[in-house]
């Protein structure tokens, strides 16, 4: 060993100093963080109050049938209610598997349950992750039922009500679902089944969930 | 090892201002300060972009998008092609690769320009032909290419990218790519010394 | 701290911007790997002649620098380690393709980021390896469907060894820092060696 460092050459210099920090490195722990999140309550609330973190069934509907693939639908319930019918372009996430980062934090995500409690609890988490293009389904599936699947067209509507009726019409029918017209409102809904959609273009809705799929490799 | 150049002789001034604009070739730098710098870089664009180095994938863009455009409707039936080529909305060729590949030429001619190492020569070692290093070159390049693909990477993307972050396989490349080219020198041994 | 990088994953810039990123750090790649002087086929290749160490210790150093640095980056907080895309491992034909490229990096005399290099500054065998690889690469692709399987065998994610041998992040930083250190030491020895025995030719 050298004496003084001062004498030692820039080669065993900078060995010194790579060689200390990965000493260091040992000690110093996890380099991973990620579970500990910082939350702006004021931003959050401000944010929920003004409902710019929305998107309506009609929105998410128009998307679809558009193909377009610029957006994440996120399903957050069972595998098996998954299974039984999902709307169209959506992935099966928990909510714990949220954490896992296979979301992207600079991609546009959709959120949706039966209703809306565990997609917003969600949109939470997400966004104390920093997460910026997080939004939830208004409504989630109920809504998404009664308004695109099964539209109902009341007694006694006005011709601009009919007129809308007939377009949702033809969405019901993309999706699969029957409209409904006259009635009360507590018919059964009938049964649902995952319709078999054409559509216009979206390749690889079976094997990548992204349509998409960013290089990064080398 | 330093690249050595004949001396010029400064016999008159036409001479002298000859010797001017021809520049010596300058030493290598110090292999800990280049490998210094080169990580700095890595550092840089594992902060800034969160990925690493690479060039085969380059390449790669380079090939699907000429097949698409000889014969799309092979390129869209082969798998390897499609994942360059994506879902059609998007220029194969506008590719993070493509575009750090161009960059890596103007950052080596920039500082082959500074160190007045830019000339048209062939590298070659003492023993072997100009037709036999380029037929070398050549079949070593497709062995090359071929490999990378296989390795999904090569030594920026794998050894160097997926070195400095630990991965496995990026490892085992890496020792490959070292056991190969060692195994190999040998019968190689007449083009390079 | 708050967590802001990378950048690009936390939406700073979009994917126009992060091209003109692409081409300045390729500028900086290129410029080092010139510096070394890895813009030659035979410095590179020296390498396996045991004559001149410089790969193994640019490519090493360059490890170790951005290695200790995203550790040191993450454990502060700036970088999110976990959003660094690492490569997924398929260990089979990742050791093959990896005996494969070593085959044609001392053949062919370059790798594929060298090459560009090489070529950048006049070497013409660059530009024929250059031909060589879009071949080689033409080549796989077209024998794909009966390599496909074996390119996607031996699967294992995005594995890390730290996870795979279940050690400590910071320990294996440590393990591989030494790992260098004590292989610089050692090749330059051995550079001295062969320096010696080549003059007593």
């Amino acid at each position: 060993m050298k004496l003084t460092i001062a004498h030692w050459t820039i080669n065993q210099k900078l060995a010194l100093v790579v060689g200390v920090l990965g000493f260091l490195a040992v000690v110093a722990g996890n380099p991973y963080h990620g579970a500990e999140t910082t939350l702006n309550a004021k931003e959050l609330s401000l944010v929920v109050e003004k409902e710019v973190d929305h998107v309506s069934p009609e929105e998410l509907a128009g998307w679809i049938i558009l193909g377009k693939s610029d957006y994440r639908l996120v399903d957050l319930r069972s595998e098996k209610e998954y299974a039984e019918y999902h709307i169209p372009s959506a992935e099966n996430l928990t909510l714990t598997s949220l954490n896992d980062g296979t979301l992207q934090r600079n991609e546009k995500i959709i959120l949706y349950s039966d209703g809306g409690i565990h997609s917003a609890q969600a949109w939470f988490l997400l966004k104390a992750k920093q997460y910026k293009g997080v939004y939830i389904l208004r409504g989630g599936l109920e809504e998404w039922k009664d308004r695109i699947l099964f539209p109902q067209l009341p007694e006694n509507s006005s011709p601009a009500e009919i007129a809308a009726f007939e377009r949702s019409k033809s969405v019901s029918k993309f999706f699969g679902g029957t409209p409904q017209i006259g009635g009360a409102a507590g018919t059964a809904t009938p049964k649902l089944s995952l319709p078999k959609l054409e559509p216009p273009a979206s390749p690889g809705q079976a094997k990548t969930a992204t349509p998409k799929k960013k290089k990064e490799g080398c | 090892m330093t690249t050595t150049t004949k001396a010029i002789p400064l016999e008159n001034a036409k001479e002298h201002s000859k010797a001017r604009t021809i520049r010596e070739a300058q030493p290598y730098w110090n292999p800990y300060v280049a490998g210094l710098g080169l990580g700095l870089v890595l550092l840089s664009a594992f902060v800034i972009m969160g990925r690493g180095l690479g060039a085969s994938g380059a390449f790669s863009s380079l090939v699907a998008a000429t097949v698409n455009t000889v014969a799309p409707t092979h390129a869209a039936a082969n798998n390897f092609y499609a994942e360059y080529l994506g879902d059609g909305t998007k220029n194969p060729l506008k590719d993070w690769l493509v575009f750090e590949v161009l960059g890596a030429i103007v950052g080596g001619f920039i500082s082959g320009i500074l160190a007045g190492r830019v000339k048209k020569t062939i590298e070659k070692g003492p023993r072997i032909s100009v037709g036999g290093r380029l037929g070398f070159a050549l079949v070593g390049g497709m062995i090359m290419g071929f490999g990378a693909k296989m390795a999904r990477g090569c030594t920026s993307g794998q050894a160097l990218t997926g070195g400095a972050l630990l991965g496995l396989g990026s490892w085992a490349a890496m020792l490959a790519i070292f056991a190969g080219a060692y195994a190999t020198a040998y019968f190689v041994r007449r083009q390079w010394t | 701290m708050d967590m802001n990088a990378p950048f690009f994953k936390f939406g700073f810039f979009g994917d126009e911007v992060s091209l003109i990123v692409a081409f300045v750090i390729g500028i900086g790649f290129g410029f080092f790997l010139e510096r070394a002087g890895f813009g030659s086929a035979r410095k590179l290749c020296a390498q396996f002649y045991f004559t001149d160490l410089a790969v193994f210790k640019v490519m090493f150093t360059a490890i170790i620098t951005a290695m200790v640095g995203i550790f040191w980056l993450s454990w502060i907080g700036f970088v999110d380690l976990s959003l660094v895309y690492v490569s997924p491992t398929f260990i089979l034909p990742q050791t093959v393709g990896g005996l494969i490229l070593g085959v044609g990096f001392v053949v062919g005399g370059y790798c594929p980021g060298t090459s560009c290099v090489a070529a950048a500054t006049g070497k013409m065998d660059a530009f024929v390896y250059l031909g060589g690889i879009i071949a080689g690469i033409f080549a796989f692709g077209e024998l794909f469907p009966f390599l496909s399987a074996f390119y996607d065998s031996t699967p294992m994610g995005q594995l890390t060894i730290p996870q795979y041998f279940n050690l400590s992040y910071g320990l294996v930083v440590f393990l591989v820092v030494l790992m260098a250190i004590g292989g610089f030491a050692g090749g330059s020895w051995l550079e001295k060696k062969m320096a010696v025995r080549a003059t007593e030719k």
